[in-house]
């Protein structure tokens, strides 16, 4: 029963693609390949939660020569984030597309996607090296397509970035697991771990260099982040989601995955790991707040959250090792945080995508500098997005606060867990993470007040239809259980904090008081109703007036924007931030030089793209243009050259 | 820091004795009823607009806010907002330019509230009165509650003002 | 027992909090050489704006008008958690310092909303620099916090608290530099000099004001209530740590009780003398150099994390 639900998870996709080429144009291909696709995930669901129902460590699902799909306790986990991934962008894509029936040829889409889900799939359950990599570039290949799904010119430019990136991941994979199992490409994974056993601290470093290489660009780590605020915001929204919100866990899974093939994990690696998980969340974060294109906040709050994930999974490596006692109590809780941390991530950031994209096929841009005064027209809809972005900034009652503030408390508790050196790290990591999350709050306010309050500052957003309701139940479902695991994690992470679990074993308690937290969670609904009860008692007296003024009449384009909210933080890190201001000012009356046409051409880039991306390119550039005059057109130099490059194999061979 | 402490010290206490008055027998029903609802004015909050003086109004209130005069030990005080103030004291004759923006304040105070001309450009225009820039007094544009003469009227004789109209509000 | 002693403690924060901003009030008119008003004048202005209608601008959503009640929300949950008169009665997790600054947190949020739901330049600027400080000063607080923390074994604030109240001051000594640090936070976080100008009447230089512009009558009222309330508790925090002296610890006996209320008003009083004086000594800070002061709040922070850490080797 349980295999054959994971059996049909793939299928149904394969047969949303061909359902979708045979209807070609039009709403009932679309509503019919969607609906198969949720079908799918549906499927997965419920295979995932009847496998852990069941209790059993792993089962085959499939089981051919050379290729088998096994699903384990690690691999259930995140096969049933991908089926709820499906399942809830396949709802919103039903009505999340319809605007876009001339934008994208949604047949050619659907295929895409199917191929993606798939692939994300068999990474997950793929049992040997080489049904992991088949898998894994299926999804890689598939997600190109998404990104250039609409075909303009920014989008093929970001798909090109993406391709190369990622095909630069891939190759750094295949020779990280090769040099693992030996050149043997056909072992499954027990294989590998067993002739890893054997291999040289050296080469098991080198491989473990090359595996988190490769990962890590897909998770968008620094310095290896540039293409994913490129790619990502470029495909429709609801792939979107897909590629942020379900991706990106793909690749953290093939990380921790491939961790366990290592006989030993030195502290060293943890520290790079963590070292690396930290900058991304911090570039990540930083470029979150300063940019003020909807979706690619999003996606630059994916490399921070993915970084924070990494930096927890390094602390864990390190703590693991340590030979305290603290040491892999810590771990373990930290791997609390890891795993809260995946599935809140995954709930918010597809929310998110799937409600910026209703907002975009609203506004007609994905620039927040125009939108605006939103809220007044979508009360229950700003509400939702209200709870996405508070739990993206990590702000109580949601459930990514409690994951953080696991994390930050096991961080502070390895201050007194664990001597001197590490206790120092631990107090600069600790005031980093909190740097961190303090600026993801910035990120996220910023977006809801430019989106959704004060006033239209643009005619786009001023005149706004209705929502679809289909398009509001994805993200309010995301919303509903990012709320739901808050108000359920309060009580969970109490109860461990009273009992005085071995896990928080240096929290002490106060003797003889505590509050059950159902109480404290009734005290808020009691304060609640209270609140309801008070503005109700005053709502007769409200008078509706004008914003103060101060006479000057307003007008929309006075409020602050976006970018302007930002400006404070793109100045003092203004070190970090590469930006260029060129003022155009092209005089229109001959007589008085003021009077002129101003423009503002202005942006801001990294500062890893300037000093890395950009003198690599321009170096490849510079040898490829020697290598080009190798193309004169002779014949005889093409055959020489043949020639050569035979003498040059032989040589090597021998 | 320490000889400004001393300073602070050494000079003491400024602020001049409360200004003996007696309180204006008629109020108006508007001003009465404000007075009684928040709690006799013993905290009343002032917003202040100049619908066109020739700032010379601005000068005198201001100076009641320094040591000497200390409007704050009787409970009113200045606010950046006319959203925040019951009362809010206009100055100059009310120019052209101006109109909507007293309007405007008038409208954004919440209920109650209390309108204080001060000087006489306040009161029908002084010296203005008739000019084409100038609409008249302020009780031409919104409802006024009660008057500071003068040209304009120095900070005591404000301080003396608003203390009898208090006073006479809350008998 | 403990329930009454919450409500007790709680209660008594939610009606000091205006007398504190009184006595604040009063003693910087005293550094002018001025009478100053009644240190009881802020009862009566709150008083007054609950009788007051309210004026709301027609280019706001619901979010403005739920904002006063998460502000006060969250004000409320500060003065619960943070233990001000007695110590040893909260629960761990519920005074835990990352939720508290958490909680606080969600407060500035909400305010920021506020101020952005107008469309008004004033509360957006006030907005954008408000949350520029509330996420800048973030790094100090958590480090400050959890040097306290480490330092005293405790998670919570009340755990800190009893720890600093149950040992010679002397043996406290090490944990000074977070104290200041943590001074550097009480200072930015409640919108007082040099971040904030809390009496300017001149939008420009405003932060906390400019988002509160707005608001009127009973909404307002929350909203001020709310910003005393949160300095009330900290204030009445950072006295219980430099001055741990008087507070009520079990068993809660007849006359502690009557000691350690005194205790509470005069550390009240010294907080509100020490804000009152440092407004009326130093000039506010150009907003533009703010990150040297939060940089210096971290600097001092890690400082006093170190000293803490070193203290444990040795």
């Amino acid at each position: 029963m349980t295999e054959s639900l994971f059996m049909l998870s793939f299928v149904f996709p394969g047969i949303a693609a061909f359902v979708a080429l045979i209807s070609r144009k039009g709403d009932i291909g679309n509503i019919a390949s969607q609906s198969l696709f949720a079908l799918g995930g549906l499927c997965g669901i419920l295979g995932a939660a009847l496998f852990y129902a069941s209790g059993e460590a792993g089962i085959a699902v499939l089981d051919v020569p050379l290729f088998g799909l096994v699903v384990g306790r690690l691999s259930v986990f995140f096969f049933a984030i991908i089926s709820v991934g499906v399942l809830l962008t396949s709802l919103y894509a039903i009505e999340g597309l319809r605007p876009y029936k001339n934008a994208y040829s949604l047949h050619w889409l659907a295929v895409a996607s199917a191929f993606f889900i798939v692939g994300m799939q068999g990474v997950v359950l793929a049992s040997s090296v080489v049904g992991f990599l088949i898998a894994w570039e299926l999804m890689s290949v598939a997600a190109y397509f998404l990104v250039i799904a609409d075909r303009s010119d920014d989008s093929l430019q970001a798909g090109l970035f993406y391709f190369v990136m990622t095909h630069i991941g891939f190759a750094s994979l295949v020779a990280g697991f090769l040099v693992l199992s030996g050149g043997n490409a056909f072992a499954n994974w027990q294989q590998v771990a067993l002739t890893a056993s054997a291999l040289s601290p050296a080469v098991l470093a080198a491989a473990f260099a090359l595996l988190f290489v490769g990962f890590g660009s897909k998770a968008g780590l620094v310095p290896l982040h540039q293409w994913l605020p490129m790619a990502h915001p470029q495909a429709p929204s609801h792939a979107s989601a897909l590629l942020s919100g379900v991706m990106l866990k793909v690749a953290i899974f093939g990380f921790i995955q491939s961790l366990f093939l290592f006989p030993a994990i030195p502290a060293s690696w943890g520290a790079v790991v963590l070292v690396v998980g930290l900058s991304s969340a911090f570039f990540g974060v930083l470029h979150a707040v300063v940019e003020s294109d909807i979706k690619r906040v999003l996606a630059w709050s994916s490399i921070e959250n993915m970084g924070l994930i990494f930096s927890g999974i390094g602390a864990a490596m390190i703590l693991r090792t340590l030979p305290f006692e603290a040491g892999p109590a810590l771990a373990s809780a930290i791997a609390i945080f890891i795993a809260l941390h995946i599935v809140n991530h995954f709930l918010f950031k597809s929310g998110l995508f799937m409600a910026a994209g209703a907002i975009v096929s609203s506004v007609h841009s994905r620039d927040m500098d125009v939108m605006g005064g939103l809220a007044q027209k979508w009360p229950l809809f700003s509400g939702i997005f209200l709870a996405l972005a508070l739990s993206a900034a990590a702000l109580p009652p949601f459930g990514t606060f409690f994951g953080e503030w696991m994390y930050l408390q096991s961080v502070a508790l390895a201050l007194v867990g664990l001597p001197l050196p590490y206790s120092v790290g631990a107090g600069l990591v600790l005031a980093i993470i909190a740097g961190v999350s303090g600026l993801a709050i910035f990120a996220f306010v910023k977006m809801f007040s430019s989106v959704f309050l004060g006033r239209a500052r643009d005619e786009s957003a001023e005149h706004v239809r209705p929502l679809p309701s289909l398009v509001l139940l994805s993200p309010g479902i995301t919303a509903f259980a990012l709320a739901l695991s808050g108000v359920l994690a309060f009580p969970f992470f109490s109860a461990r904090f009273i009992l005085n679990e071995s896990v928080f074993q240096h929290v002490a308690i106060v003797e003889g008081a505590s509050i059950n937290s159902w109480i404290v969670w009734g005290l808020v609904a009691g304060l609640f109703g209270l609140a309801f009860l008070f503005s109700r008692a005053i709502g007769a007296r409200i008078r509706i007036t004008d914003t103060w003024d101060c006479g000057q009449p307003l007008t929309p384009r006075m409020q602050y924007t976006a970018t302007g909210f930002s400006a404070p933080i793109r100045f003092f890190f203004r070190s970090f931030l590469v930006s260029r201001k060129e003022m155009l000012v092209v005089p229109i009356s001959p007589e008085n030089p003021w009077i002129a046409r101003r423009s503002l051409d202005w942006i801001v880039t990294s500062a890893w793209e300037r000093f890395l991306y950009r003198p690599i390119t321009s170096g490849i550039l510079y040898l490829a243009g020697y290598a080009r005059k190798l193309q004169s057109g002779v014949i005889q130099l093409y055959l020489l050259l043949v020639v050569l490059t035979l003498v040059a194999a032989f040589i090597f061979a021998l | 820091m320490l000889r400004l402490l001393t300073q602070i010290i050494r000079t003491g206490k400024k602020t001049e004795k409360a200004p003996s008055i007696d309180p204006i027998e008629v109020v108006g029903e508007n001003l009465r009823k404000t007075i009684h609802t928040l709690y006799g004015g013993r905290s009343l909050r002032i917003r202040h607009v100049d619908a066109g003086s020739t700032n010379g109004e601005e000068y005198e209130m201001t100076a009641l806010g320094n040591a000497y005069y200390d409007v704050e030990r009787f409970g009113l005080s200045f606010v950046a907002s006319p959203r925040h103030a019951d009362i809010l004291t206009v100055s100059g004759p009310v120019t052209r330019n101006m109109e909507h923006a007293l309007k405007t304040a008038y409208e954004m105070t919440p209920e109650p509230r209390i309108v204080i001309a001060v000087g006489d450009g306040a009161i029908d225009g002084g010296i203005w009165k008739g000019s084409y820039a100038v609409v008249g007094g302020v009780k031409d544009v919104i409802p006024v509650d009660a008057e500071i003469p003068g040209d304009p009227p120095s900070p005591v004789d404000v301080l003396k003002e608003f203390l009898r109209i208090l006073e006479g509000a809350r008998k | 027992m403990t329930f009454a002693l919450i409500t007790f403690q709680t209660l008594l924060v939610l009606a000091a909090a205006p007398a504190v901003i009184g006595m604040i009030r009063k003693m910087k008119a005293r550094f002018q050489n001025r009478q100053g008003a009644s240190i009881f004048l802020p009862y009566w202005s709150l008083l007054s704006l609950f009788k007051k209608e309210m004026t709301v601008t027609r280019h706001s959503s619901w979010v403005f008008r739920v904002v006063p009640f998460v502000v006060f929300g969250s004000a409320l949950f500060l003065a619960i958690a943070i233990p001000s008169f007695a110590a040893g009665i909260l629960s761990a997790s519920l005074s835990n310092i990352f939720l508290v600054g958490a909680v606080a947190a969600l407060g500035s949020v909400f305010l920021v909303f506020g101020g952005m739901d107008t469309a008004s330049t004033f509360g957006n600027m006030g907005s954008s620099r408000e949350m520029t400080i509330a996420s800048m000063i973030e790094p100090a607080l958590y480090v400050s916090l959890a040097s306290l923390a480490a330092f005293a074994s405790f998670w919570s604030l009340d755990g800190i608290v009893l720890y600093f109240a149950s040992v010679p001051m002397y043996t406290t000594l090490p944990a000074a530099l977070s104290l200041i640090a943590l001074v550097f936070v009480l200072l930015a976080e409640n919108a007082r000099y040099p971040v904030d100008n809390p009496a300017t009447h001149l939008e420009l230089t405003m932060v906390h004001e400019a988002m509160v512009l707005e608001y009127s009558g009973p909404y307002l009222a929350l909203l001020e209530y709310a910003s005393w309330i949160k300095l009330t508790a900290m204030l009445a925090l950072v006295a219980n740590l430099v001055f741990p002296w008087g507070i009520l610890v079990a068993p809660f006996a007849g006359f502690a009780f009557v000691v350690a209320l005194a205790a509470f008003v005069i550390k009240l009083a010294l907080g509100a003398f020490v804000i009152a004086y440092i407004e009326s000594t130093i000039v506010k800070m150009r907003f533009y150099r703010m990150q040297e002061y939060t940089s210096l709040a971290l600097i001092i922070a890690l400082g006093g994390l170190a000293v803490v850490l070193f203290t444990f080797a040795i």
